[in-house]
């Protein structure tokens, strides 16, 4: 009986053996995992890369993924551990990551532990807490991928949207947030310059990606570098000698530069594919004037990488700051942008965005609305009649319009 | 490219089986009498930890330092080494990522008899996984009553079956499990002394138990630990920060020829001053393994699991992990032994395994899951050549999955 068992346990052995082999020979690519289709993901390349910005492309990508360790340098304050950390598959973040913005109306409030609240700290440092009486703004992290192409698109493309009277009398009166970039952007940075069109942040504060990621590794990540060499502390409790025990600077302006140029080099997901009812939200997408904000195609100028170069963008925004109403004011200034002005959000990617979400959609500047529907809602201000426009619409109608929103 | 790096692997095992087949005329009375079968239930029978080990491997077998075959060996003093090679063609979500060669492990080890009740031992290591050098054993054992000793000194901690046999040459599979190398964090040696011993109950059910004290996993828990918890990057060799100690313990029954076996760890991982500044108050971790071996259908059946506790500072909290486990079960078996009949000592075997840890508890994601397939080749019970798959399911802290899969050809042979 025992030698049956055997005998047959081998021979199951066997059989599971063989047929391994046989879908192995059969299904190799599969047993190898599958290449997801271009398009359809946040964290893929441009097309037409050369082989070194593909390269480049890679070194940006191990970057962007590197978990700092406490003994690296993460903290002593900060608010997470990694680019991707906060940033889900390169898409926005989840409601755990939410940034917290705080100010006392234009004073950025250094002295409190201001503009951002870092709420996790290295052992012998304590987190920030929040300061009684501040104007505070939560910040769900935003997609990163497309930025290249939103670097690329000129100053002057994006003034001429401007409409800061609204002469044209339609109720959208956008305006560029004007910045001057950080003085220790090099010279060549796209970004750089005396005074240059905001188009990064949720406000359009920043102008440059170079920025965008030295000011991230200091504030979210506590990562000093060349640019932002001088640790980020708690001012209510400084932390213990030694606490971070990585000596400054904690990253070098290369690496910096890594994942500034991965970022510029990330492709925004693919739209979905028109139907005749996707061409009927498009049609009322317009006609309800939602295109006076959320432009549907934009075009690049000059960029180092070829690939950026001169080819229109369809992001869905004019990257113009709005007032959008009260219910969605955080009542904080940001640069020149004040407590009620939003720059246009990208609608790219939206398609595909509940994947790297658990299923959930996140929108608006803090998440809080979780379908387009409810996001529209929330609209006001300049996008009123548009907001209106769609409330008035026939359920179907309405559909139609998510429905080609969703499939940006 | 494959074909050559194999051709080298194939072309060092064989190497070595002949090295060794010369030395087996001089140890004849060891191997004489030694059936293919027996020979091959002795496969997994790992030589360097074999004398010091209370339970070396799926195999009741205990071999001896003075009887295993290989071992070098002068007056009191006895010898040898295992070594492993590695190839790998590993695949990212459809992307190849470049393909590896590489060296598992390297491993000399040496036990001097002192005297009749005194023994010392050492053992040190080139380990791919930590990738460093380990001194995995400098220890003084002394035995005292018939089977008890205690011991003092650098020694494996009997944190679970895998952690106290882990020989390349010894093993199954291309890597050790997750929960061995995510969770328990093998190879895992340790500062410390204490004791242990066999019996039995009954005259019929064997058991074997270990006691320590050690020096336990330091603050690199979470100092070192790169995208939250990590248990293995606390793990220190030499000495600790706290300077309290952290206790082991296992005990394990081999009822017939299985074993069933649960440990536990556990100590103070963190530093409570920081250049003279109080920072914190004593952080503990607390591991759990359990491990059970069995024989049926013609299968050997191992399965290994582990739960941690970490107590994260409350500036870490959220991010930082506080609960971690894993688990793991394979199933291998000799298809057939000798391969040939001219080739005595052959056998061909097969495995699969699958396993999954969960590096956050508290969060959806943060987790791998893996299967993994095996077939391979023993040109003589103590030398391995294995073809190996696997295929990963791993996701991130937002609980994105990014599949990962892998063809890998490895060698590893006592010498």
């Amino acid at each position: 009986m025992f030698h049956s068992w055997r005998s047959q346990s081998r021979i199951a052995f066997c059989a599971a053996g063989l047929v391994l082999a046989a879908l192995a020979i059969v299904g190799c690519s599969n047993l190898l995992t599958t290449e997801p289709a271009p398009g359809e993901r946040f964290d893929q390349p441009l097309a037409g890369l050369s082989n070194g910005e593909l390269g480049d492309f890679q070194d940006g990508h191990t970057q962007f993924r590197k978990a700092f360790t406490i003994n690296e340098g993460l903290g002593p304050i900060f608010n997470n551990v990694s680019c991707a950390s906060c940033h889900s598959g390169d898409g926005r973040g989840v409601a755990g990551n939410t940034l917290t913005r705080f100010s006392r109306g234009t004073d950025l409030d250094y002295a409190e532990g201001g503009p951002q609240l870092q709420d996790k700290a290295v052992p012998g440092a304590a987190p920030e807490r929040l300061p009684s009486g501040v104007d505070v703004s939560y910040r769900l992290p935003p997609p990163v991928f497309g930025v290249g192409l939103i670097e690329a698109i000129t100053d002057s493309a994006i003034l001429a949207g401007e409409d800061a009277g609204d002469a044209n009398a339609d109720g959208i009166s956008g305006r560029a947030n004007m910045v001057v970039p950080a003085s220790y952007l090099p010279s060549d940075d796209p970004g750089a310059g005396a005074l240059r069109v905001g188009r990064f942040g949720r406000k359009a504060s920043v102008s440059s990606l170079i920025q965008q990621v030295t000011e991230a590794y200091h504030q979210d990540m506590g990562i000093t570098s060349t640019y932002r060499p001088t640790e980020n502390v708690n001012p209510a409790a400084p932390a213990a000698p030694g606490a971070d025990p990585a000596s400054e600077p904690e990253v070098s302006e290369a690496k910096i530069s890594d994942i500034a140029q991965y970022m510029r080099m990330l492709a925004p997901p693919s739209p979905g594919e028109m139907s005749p009812a996707r061409e009927r939200g498009q049609t009322l997408f317009a006609g309800a004037h939602c295109t006076g904000c959320h432009t549907p195609t934009m075009h690049t100028g000059w960029h180092e990488i070829e690939a950026l170069r001169n080819r229109d963008v369809q992001l869905y925004s004019d990257l113009l700051l709005h007032d959008m109403g009260d219910a969605l004011a955080d009542n904080r200034p940001d640069g020149s942008a004040d407590g009620h002005e939003w720059r246009t959000a990208p609608l790219w990617g939206l398609r595909i965005a509940r994947e790297f979400l658990g299923g959930a959609l996140l929108l608006l500047h803090d998440g809080r609305a979780h379908s387009v529907d409810e996001a529209v809602r929330l609209h006001g201000g300049e996008a009123a009649a548009a907001r209106d426009a769609y409330l008035a619409m026939p359920v179907d109608d309405k559909s139609a319009l998510v429905d080609f929103v969703e499939s940006r | 490219m494959i074909r050559r790096l194999s051709g080298v692997l194939i072309a060092l095992t064989l190497l070595s089986t002949a090295a060794q087949a010369a030395d087996t005329g001089t140890k004849e009375a060891a191997a004489k009498g030694a059936t293919a079968k027996e020979a091959a239930a002795q496969k997994a029978v790992p030589r360097s930890t074999a004398t010091s080990v209370p339970i070396p491997s799926a195999s009741p077998v205990a071999w001896t330092a003075e009887a295993a075959p290989y071992h070098g060996s002068r007056d009191n003093i006895t010898w040898g080494g295992e070594g492993e090679l590695r190839f790998g063609y590993d695949v990212t979500a459809g992307v190849s990522d470049p393909s590896w060669f590489s060296v598992g492990r390297v491993n000399g080890f040496m036990e001097a008899k002192l005297s009749s009740r005194l023994r010392l031992r050492g053992q040190a290591s080139y380990d791919h996984v930590p990738d460093d050098f380990t001194l995995e054993r400098a220890e003084l054992q002394a035995t005292f009553g018939r089977t008890h000793e205690v011991h003092a000194g650098i020694f494996l901690v009997p944190l679970g079956r895998t952690n106290l046999s882990h020989d390349a040459a010894a093993y199954e599979f291309w890597e050790r499990s997750l929960v061995a190398t995510q969770i328990l964090g093998v190879p895992n040696a340790q500062l410390g002394a204490g004791m242990s011993g066999t019996g039995s109950w009954s005259h019929t059910t064997p058991f074997r138990y270990e006691v320590d004290l050690v020096t336990g996993f330091d603050d690199g828990v979470i100092m070192d630990a790169s995208g939250g918890t990590r248990i293995p990057a606390g793990r220190n060799n030499y000495g600790d920060q706290n300077g309290l100690p952290a206790a082991v313990a296992r005990f394990a029954i081999q009822p017939g020829r299985g074993e069933v076996g649960v440990a536990i760890q556990s100590g103070p991982y963190n530093q409570t001053h920081i250049a003279g500044g109080e920072v914190d108050g004593i952080r503990f971790v607390h591991v759990l393994a359990a491990d059970g071996i069995a024989h049926a259908i013609g299968l050997e059946l191992a399965t290994e699991a582990a739960a941690a506790l970490i107590d994260i500072p409350p500036g870490l909290e959220g991010l930082y992990a506080e609960r971690q486990w894993g688990a793991s079960l394979e199933a291998t078996r000799t298809l057939r032994a000798p391969l040939f009949h001219a080739w005595r000592g052959t056998s061909l075997s097969g495995g699969l395994r699958a396993e999954t840890v969960d590096l956050d508890a508290g969060l959806p994601g943060d987790s791998r899951t893996r299967v993994a397939a095996s077939l391979n080749l023993r040109p003589q019970p103590t030398s391995i050549v294995r073809f190996g798959w696997y295929y990963e399911w791993k996701r991130d802290r937002f609980d994105n999955l990014t599949p990962l899969a892998g063809l890998t050809l490895t060698a590893a042979s006592y010498f």
